[in-house]
């Protein structure tokens, strides 16, 4: 997910800020990893189907009702033709993901999907969606997809009595962020270092899709002068002037010229994607070596997901 | 002496030097070209800084490439670059042409070209002269799509940037701001003192290569009259 091959030029990423969510919407219904989803930002919508659809809802940030029905995330859910549904803000978190079988059918832009607003590339025109704008999906279901209508479809909204344990994939605190000491890490004083690893930081009012900022202990610099803008990823942590932090999330530029103080490890990102402003959190340290197991694990536990979803169907 | 470290579990960056000039610009745009001849398994893209390649990376893919030796995927990914870089001293890279950038300079399209030219007392035409007969080259890509980071401004037009960013500033405008002159390649907020506009598309989603420019690239900037920049932006 995301435009992966254009950085050199200067492309933000994009995609999912969540793409752990994203990628379990996606599972539920059967569809490849890859396929657009709709991604909500503490956002609430109505929907009107025209056609029998298969969806999945995941995320922290919004359920879904049909009616006075709530109806559960992390599973498909089959909902007939003329059908409304509401998509109610959820505090619990800031994102949440609506997967729809076949995917959300929208050209590729440099080969992605995904909606970048500053070049209004990808997504629906490449912009944010907006009241009456249809959407459909793609005509061509995965076999997966096609079994799991087949067993639900009906006249009503209908589910399983399985679900994806999203909270699996994640850690027990959600407020406890794991990072990577950044390459500048060592360009700020002892007691930065400390505080880093020790206070809370909350996430401000002015953030979003390109980055947040962080309020807390201002971080102090030894080493003086200028960093030569290089790559930065979305969750690398920048210092700004001012000492204050910057996470970089996915819409982030692809250079930069703050120093990195760390970078988020990867399986986090999810959890640093759910942040409201004025949460909380707090930084603890990984290793690369670490990182890099947690995140080839959490892969490698995504792969059985699918597999055991298949199974369920018959494959 | 370079040294080559880790900035996310699915990116490497090797670093060549420490300071911005020519020689180390080539030297990374070569190495650049080298990796694209011999990509690694798994390698999406790699993006020229000042002094830094970092190459981004699928880890699924690195990590079950037996061709790679090392246990990790950083080891395996750092290294294939320490061994490309040392079977190598890498051949200076081919140059292009240079690329010509029409200007119209001034009027509505160059707001600030005369506040540019009282600053330095200098003459409108000076301006234009002067700036349209530097070569600049491009060390790196970066800031918002197609933006091209360039050396060559002749120092008698360095100018601070403005103190308060217009809000929008239009694709194609040509501005400098302190050593640095760039053109805007999207409509986005900025502090630049903006002295022209190019016609010319530096960022266009349905190219194949989206950016117009990139690093290692040279470019002069050419002023053309205002009917030739609307005949060209039709």
């Amino acid at each position: 997910m995301g435009r992966k091959n254009y950085r050199s030029q200067a492309v933000p990423v994009s995609g999912a800020m969540d793409a752990l969510s994203a990628a379990l919407a996606n599972k539920a219904v059967g569809n490849n990893d890859g396929d657009a989803v709709i991604e909500f930002t503490q956002a609430g919508a109505e929907f009107f189907t025209d056609s029998d659809v298969l969806i999945a809802l995941s995320g922290d940030g919004a359920c879904l009702n049909c009616g006075n029905k709530r109806l559960p995330p992390d599973r498909p859910v089959f909902v007939p033709a003329q059908t409304r549904l509401s998509l109610e803000n959820n505090k619990e978190g800031s994102r949440a993901y609506l997967a729809v079988a076949g995917g959300w059918d929208v050209p590729q832009v440099l080969g992605s999907r995904s909606t970048y607003i500053t070049a209004q590339i990808g997504g629906l025109d490449g912009r944010r969606l907006a009241e009456n704008d249809k959407l459909s999906h793609g005509v061509n279901l995965s076999p997966l997809s096609q079994s799991i209508v087949n067993s639900l479809k009906g006249d009503a909204v209908n589910f399983p009595n399985w679900a994806i344990a999203r909270s699996l994939f994640l850690s027990a605190n959600r407020k406890i962020i794991r990072v990577i000491p950044g390459k500048e890490f060592n360009w700020f004083d002892a007691d930065s270092a400390t505080h880093f690893f020790s206070k809370a930081f909350a996430v401000g009012n002015n953030s979003n899709r390109m980055g947040y900022h962080l309020k807390g202990p201002l971080m102090s610099r030894t080493m003086e002068g200028e960093l030569l803008s290089t790559s930065v990823t979305p969750g690398t942590i920048q210092v700004t002037n001012d000492g204050s932090l910057i996470l970089l999330m996915a819409d982030c530029q692809t250079t930069g010229g703050y120093p990195r103080i760390a970078q988020v490890a990867e399986v986090d990102l999810p959890l640093s994607a759910q942040l409201k402003p004025g949460d909380e959190i707090y930084f603890t340290e990984l290793s690369w070596k670490d990182a890099e197991r947690l995140y080839l694990e959490q892969q490698k536990d995504l792969q059985m997901l699918s597999r055991a979803i298949e199974l369920r169907y018959g494959f | 002496m370079i040294q080559i470290y880790p900035i996310s579990e699915s990116a490497v960056t090797i670093e060549f030097g420490n300071a911005i000039n020519e020689a180390l610009m080539l030297r990374i745009a070569g190495f650049n070209q080298l990796l694209k001849q011999k990509p690694f398994p798994g390698l999406y893209d790699a993006v020229p800084a000042y002094t830094t390649l970092t190459v981004f990376f699928d880890p699924l893919v690195v990590i079950r490439a037996t061709a790679l030796p090392g246990k990790s995927c950083y080891e395996k990914v750092s290294g294939y670059l320490q061994q490309l870089q040392g079977v190598n001293n890498p051949a200076p890279v081919a140059q292009n042409d240079i690329i010509v950038i029409p200007v119209y300079y001034g009027g509505e399209l160059g707001p600030d070209l005369e506040y540019v030219a009282d600053y330095h007392q200098l003459s409108v035409d000076e301006v234009i002269h002067i700036h349209t007969s530097a070569i600049c080259k491009v060390y790196m890509i970066g800031f918002i799509p197609g933006f091209a980071y360039m050396g060559g401004l002749d120092d008698r037009l360095e100018t601070p940037r403005k103190a308060t960013p217009r809000s929008a500033v239009p694709a194609g405008a040509v501005g400098i701001a302190g050593k640095q002159t760039g053109i805007y390649p999207l409509q986005t907020p900025g502090g630049w003192q903006i002295i022209g506009q190019t016609p010319v598309k530096l960022f266009d989603a349905s190219r194949q290569i989206p950016s117009l420019l990139k690093a290692g690239d040279r470019i002069r900037f050419e002023a053309v009259t205002l009917s030739a920049f609307q005949n060209h932006k039709q």
